[in-house]
């Protein structure tokens, strides 16, 4: 009986939600639009970033979920005009340091060039390349296990958990 | 002006009004419609609906589109309400924008708000514990503030009445200094907070550690049903809004109850300006209105008045309901209206790390917080350097991580390991703070805010009990935690500023006195009758408590008293 009653409870709780307004803008890969923050070159190329930093595998890479995207939004949005800045400075490195190395666009380098490029960047002790290697790999991997295709299919989001235990062997 | 006649009067007369629709408003409302009287409950923000008005309550992470982190132009337009740690994409919604109701802070005092129906009941942290005789006790043992008009046992079968109600998780843990309530089942200490709990018992026989009391549904009960409430989810994402009810809130729990009686007339968009007093009857007869829309001043009458507009709120609006018979404020024959403002001292944290239990860990969420450590600081008689003393939560959770290390494949392969880490451990302080005459609000003689009411002049600050009680809290902790073979231990203190706790209480307090005090032990003011306050503003004195179970309980009271003094004619 109690049980029913709680049941009968929860449906009217869910009922409730049919009525939830749908103004709310969600957003994933496929909504979420381009900022004004880079250029028509600086964007194809944090896509590359991004790509080289998580790459597609037999799961999709980060430029695939718009984590590009992503990072743009929260550097325009969040940040201070400094890390702006930096990003597009850092961009810019990316780019020379590719041509001066490889002798062409970083966009046009393999993964293993790539990966050198930004590895450099990260061990450089210029302050924007460094901070610049720092912040984008800190939101491509936020971007990225933040996003819907991740949350649903390797961590396993649970909204509504239902349950606590305080106490279960590790391997259960 | 039409208003003026006599059927608009008429219109606008109840037997009740309710300023603010908060969780102490809330419960005024549910009780006074439950006993008959028509009732208007006047809310200045806007209405938030059960459900309907919570947008975003089933979001999932990844549809907040800067993952929660508000935009930095929105912190930079907020700088007070964006301190608070519920200031989030889900539910920066719930909060005021700072520039709507600007106050003067003579010194630092971040002064958090929520202004809609329901209040801060929907962002509250929902920790529910009674005072204890102890408590009720202590501005008279140690001689500050003025002696409580009330004790334990007066409030205690208030505290029964408001926790069915409203539905607690607890444990019946038989401590002195918390005494157990009407609870729901508990939700279960980790197992390194029960070694912490056996730790700590082992050298300290009078420090205990308990799973903290709060408003959640561990097991709905048919009253809980019947208000369309059910289990807790354990989502933890209360500050949005629970679709279930599984928290209590004003707007899951206590308006739509008042709603359902049909004797309340809600009023969202309606700010309070002052309350209006008759020299001739010697009572307050109504409310004057700014409604928030139009600009348009109105009044509404009524026989009596609970004044619930949040502590410091509450305080403006008596401080600015001035007649020739009560030139500085309502009801402030005393002089003490707006002063003795006391607030918890939140300041100290510690954290550490542990390497025990490995071959334990957690599941699914809980959603109470963790453990509670009740005072144990001068509880039977003084014997620190400082007055009263602090509750403290403590949790303990297992570290899982991901590295970072590497790039491209490497770094993803990384990403997708979960590891297992050994646990973190943390406590905050709750300190009881001493209300002094000298910690006041205050009308500013010349700034106004956007409605042309008086701004709030703020002057609260720490002392050196605070600073000592935040010394002693690092110290018995850190010990603690060596004892139990914590490691990393580090502390802080943030000195953050007055306010950010959020439980601002006093100005308006009870007392036996009318020369010191404003009202008496039934939330009544001294010197008119018929005016009641019963939510923070009210406080005499702090203890360490969470305090919004105590503003239930005080307000149930006041109803009851009140009505059945109106049934007796004497009011």
């Amino acid at each position: 009986m109690e049980r029913r009653a709680a049941l009968k409870g929860l449906a009217t709780a869910i009922g409730g939600l049919v009525v939830l307004p749908s103004w709310a803008s969600n957003w994933n890969h496929t909504t979420l639009q381009p900022t004004d923050l880079l250029s028509a070159e600086e964007t194809p190329l944090l896509a590359s970033v991004v790509d080289t930093i998580i790459p597609k595998t037999d799961t999709p890479g980060a430029k695939e979920l718009g984590v590009d995207r992503f990072i743009q939004l929260m550097i325009k949005d969040c940040y201070d005009s400094k890390a702006q800045e930096t990003l597009k400075k850092g961009l810019a490195t990316v780019e020379e340091d590719s041509k001066e190395t490889f002798g062409k666009s970083f966009t046009a380098c393999n993964a293993a060039q790539r990966i050198h490029i930004l590895e450099g960047m990260g061990l450089s002790d210029d302050a924007t390349s460094k901070g610049f290697f720092t912040m984008v790999k800190g939101l491509t991997i936020q971007g990225y296990m933040s996003s819907e295709y991740v949350m649903t299919n390797i961590t396993k989001y649970e909204m509504i958990p239902a349950r606590w235990n305080g106490c279960v062997p590790v391997n259960q | 002006m039409s208003y003026f006649n006599i059927d608009s009067q008429k219109a606008r007369t109840y037997d009740a009004i309710v300023i603010g629709s908060g969780i102490s408003g809330g419960w005024a409302a549910k009780e006074l419609c439950e006993k008959g009287l028509k009732t208007l409950v006047l809310e200045r923000g806007r209405d938030v609906k059960h459900n309907v008005d919570y947008p975003t309550t089933m979001k999932m992470p990844w549809e907040f589109e800067h993952r929660e982190r508000m935009p930095l132009e929105v912190v930079k337009e907020n700088p007070i309400q964006s301190k608070c740690y519920n200031y989030k994409e889900s539910a920066a919604h719930f909060f005021i924008k700072d520039k709507d109701q600007p106050y003067v802070q003579e010194k630092p005092f971040d002064w958090i708000r929520g202004y809609q129906v329901g209040g801060k009941s929907l962002l509250w942290a929902r920790q529910t514990q009674r005072w204890s005789q102890f408590d009720f006790e202590g501005p008279a043992r140690d001689g500050f503030a003025v002696e409580w008009p009330i004790s334990y046992n007066d409030i205690a079968p208030w505290y029964s009445h408001v926790e069915k109600f409203a539905g607690i998780t607890g444990n019946k843990d038989g401590l002195d200094s918390l005494p157990d309530g009407e609870f729901l089942p508990p939700y279960d200490l980790n197992c390194v907070e029960k070694y912490f709990k056996e730790s700590v018992a082992k050298k300290h026989k009078d420090r205990h550690i308990i799973i903290s009391r709060a408003a959640h549904i561990s097991q709905p009960q048919q009253i809980h049903l019947d208000q369309g409430r059910a289990q807790c989810m354990s989502r933890q994402m209360c500050e949005r809004g629970c679709p279930f009810g599984g928290y209590f809130s004003s707007n899951s729990s206590t308006i739509p109850w008042a709603a359902k009686t049909g004797n309340m007339t809600l009023r969202p968009q309606s700010v309070v300006h002052s309350i209006i007093y008759d020299e001739k009857k010697g009572k307050a007869t109504g409310v004057r209105v700014i409604d928030a829309n139009t600009k348009e001043m109105m009044e509404f009458y009524a026989k009596i008045i609970f004044v619930n507009a949040a502590a410091l709120n509450t305080n403006l609006v008596l401080l600015n309901s001035t007649s020739s018979r009560f030139p500085n404020g309502l009801g402030n024959d005393s002089g003490v209206l707006g002063k003795y403002v006391a607030f918890h001292n939140y300041r100290a944290r510690i954290s550490a790390e542990y390497d025990g239990h490995l071959d334990t860990t957690t599941v699914g969420g809980r959603p109470n917080g963790g453990g509670y450590i009740p005072r144990f600081r001068n509880v039977y008689k003084q014997e620190t350097d400082f007055l009263r003393g602090y509750a403290a939560g403590f949790g303990a959770h297992r570290i899982s991580y991901n590295s970072r290390e590497g790039l491209g494949e490497d770094l993803k392969a990384n990403l997708f390991k979960r590891e297992m880490g050994g646990w973190g451990v943390g406590s905050h302080m709750m300190g009881e703070t001493i209300p002094k005459k000298s910690n006041y609000v205050a009308l500013d003689k010349n700034l106004k805010d956007p409605f042309g009411i008086p701004q709030l002049k703020i002057s609260i600050d720490y002392d050196d009990n605070d600073d000592k009680m935040v010394k002693d809290y690092l110290e018995q902790m850190t010990e603690m935690f060596t004892e139990a073979g914590f490691k990393n231990i580090r502390t802080s203190d943030s000195k953050q500023a007055p306010g950010l706790d959020i439980h601002e209480m006093g100005g308006v307090r009870m007392g036996k006195d009318p020369k010191t005090s404003v009202l008496n032990k039934w939330n009544q003011m001294h010197a008119v009758s018929n005016v009641f306050v019963t939510d923070g503003a009210s406080m005499t004195s702090t203890s360490t408590q969470n305090p919004s179970l105590t503003y239930m309980a005080f307000t149930a009271r006041a109803v009851d008293y009140a009505v059945k003094q109106m049934k007796a004619k004497s009011l």
